[in-house]
């Protein structure tokens, strides 16, 4: 791994974003433990802005407008103080503080954001942005986590529900307002498209997004998708952006709709991002599944195939014994699966969709019904058509049946009439109710649609 | 060259309150994915199409015959405590 000179010199030589966007990744990578020592202690703070101009420019033979050079300048000098900060965490760990990295770092972010809107930074550096953005989020997380962690300790706890609670994510909601200002230079490019700073808006958007989940403000990304979509006309088609963009954004915009429920809307941007997702990303093929899957239950009354689960063991364990209870028509294994299940569903927020499994256990009961009524005599030369006319009595038996009635129970006809009609307002089950006669009549054509029969 | 309008509109208020209680944890955040682009066979979708997999998501038999006679068995039982009730 080459230095961060090294990197920040081949990026402008070739014009090369990402390669640009390395020399101002914070992290020191395995092969070349020493890149941010090294480039710590190439200065000291006296020194810093004329080592700068020599390192980045005098000695790579880098040629920019002053003001672009100087830009530069002005970026690196908060960053070499950042980084000064991270080092401290090998070398003086008692004075190495989040909270520090983070403000040296906020400073980078700013100076980084001035050097596009006032100083004339070429749009070709902006994956400089996504990188600045995305440590900024990281270090605002471990900063809170930092100064909470010191709150507790001096305050005993005594004031985790007042008083800590409410600065629990300060430098994150601060990190959030800096990045609010990086999704607004992309959006606002008027540059022509080749050299627009648009290529950013999804990648800023996907961080505001990843905050505002954290700080359960996720109303405010409706702010940004209005905001987006009044300047649909001037960004490029989705599928010109790199798929990593694309698919964490889809997957919000699902999850967003998902918590609306909005489901057939969630279905649409959660399939997208199912289907360009890498292949390899296991954990976000999973995040993607643990709300496609909800959605495919409300919007088409299908579960998830068994191959599909038996690739993630944590959804197999959370959908498969509510799965295999709908499928049977099990309605007391279902309530009793939702029951040992609610805290997760609950804290992934896919509860309510999932309750509405149960019509569609109702269903399959009742469809297993119809299937075990066999066939009307056949009529000459013509198929047989199953009984299509069957007493409310042997559905009242099938909830018998489906809710493990005890031995000397009754149940309610009105009740079982009731979860019939239910069924076809629905739309789960075609036919009507004969009261007269107590009995149900399907429709010939298709009395469970959707499944076959 | 930034565009004040758009900056209010999308600039996090003070007064919005948490409106969902439960809080995600910090490892079910959609993780970076370690490479920007890759091609469309290496896509979900794509790497399906290529394996001739494309249809396992979702679930589309019915298993009729498996438990069909089983549960007829049980039907009938029940049929007649529901008969014997009314």
């Amino acid at each position: 791994m080459p230095s961060i000179f090294e990197d920040f010199k081949e990026g402008q030589r070739i014009g090369s974003g990402p390669r640009l966007a390395a020399a101002l990744t914070p992290v020191a990578p395995a092969e070349n433990p020493d890149r941010l020592k090294a480039f710590f202690y190439f200065s000291n703070s006296t020194r810093l802005p004329s080592d700068l101009r020599y390192s980045l420019f005098q000695a790579t033979g880098i040629r920019l407008s002053k003001q672009e050079a100087n830009s530069w300048i002005e970026i690196f000098s908060p960053y070499w103080k950042a980084v000064g900060e991270i080092v401290k965490f090998d070398e003086a760990p008692s004075h190495a503080s989040w909270v520090k990295v983070f403000d040296a770092w906020k400073e980078t972010t700013n100076m980084l954001i001035r050097g596009y809107s006032t100083n004339g930074l070429q749009a070709w550096t902006v994956p400089c942005l996504y990188i600045v953005g995305r440590y900024l989020r990281t270090f605002a997380q471990k900063a809170d986590a930092e100064l909470s962690s010191q709150d507790s300790v001096a305050f005993g706890d005594r004031f985790q529900d007042d008083a800590v609670t409410d600065f629990r994510n300060a430098k994150l909601e601060e990190a959030t307002r800096v990045i609010n200002r990086m999704f607004t230079l992309c959006l606002s490019d008027r540059a022509s498209i080749e050299e627009s700073r648009k290529w950013g808006i999804y990648d800023t958007t996907n961080l505001l997004f990843k905050s505002y989940f954290k700080l359960n403000s996720v109303g405010l990304s409706k702010n940004l998708l209005r905001a987006l979509n009044a300047s649909s006309a001037d960004l490029p088609e989705m599928d010109a952006f790199p798929k990593s963009h694309i698919v964490t954004f889809k997957y919000y915009v699902g999850v967003i709709h998902f918590l609306d429920e909005n489901y057939a809307e969630a279905e649409e941007h959660l399939s997208y991002a199912w289907n360009m997702c890498h292949q390899s990303a296991i954990k976000n093929k999973e995040l993607i599944l643990a709300y496609l899957v909800p959605c495919h239950l409300v919007t088409t009354h299908t579960l998830p195939s068994k191959k599909l689960l038996s690739s993630f063991p944590r959804l197999e364990e959370l959908f498969r014994p509510l799965c295999n209870c709908i499928k049977a028509g099990d309605l007391g294994g279902f309530d009793a699966a939702m029951t040992v299940a609610e805290e997760e569903f609950v804290k992934r927020r896919i509860y309510l969709p999932l309750e509405r499994g149960r019509d569609i256990a109702l269903r399959n009961l009742f469809r297993k019904v119809f299937i075990a009524g066999g066939f009307d005599e056949p009529k000459e030369g013509q198929p047989p058509i199953r009984r299509t006319r069957i007493p409310v009595a042997e559905f009242a038996a099938a909830v018998r049946v489906g809710t493990h009635a005890k031995e000397g129970s009754r149940v309610d006809m009105d009740e079982v009439e009731c979860l019939l009609s239910n069924l076809i307002y629905k739309g789960l089950m075609k036919g009507y109710i004969s009261r007269e006669r107590s009995m149900v009549v399907l429709s010939k054509g298709g009395a469970f649609p959707g499944t076959g029969v | 060259m930034s565009n004040p309008q758009s900056t209010t509109k999308a600039e996090p208020t003070q007064q919005s309150q948490p409106q969902k209680p439960p809080v995600l944890e910090e490892d079910d955040e959609f993780e970076d994915f370690p490479v920007e682009d890759w091609p469309q066979e290496e896509t979900e979708h794509g790497a399906a199409a290529a394996n001739g997999t494309n249809n396992h998501l979702w679930e589309e038999s019915w298993d009729d015959d498996d438990a069909a006679e089983d549960f007829s068995k049980q039907l009938k039982e029940e049929l007649k405590k529901v008969e014997a009730s009314h």
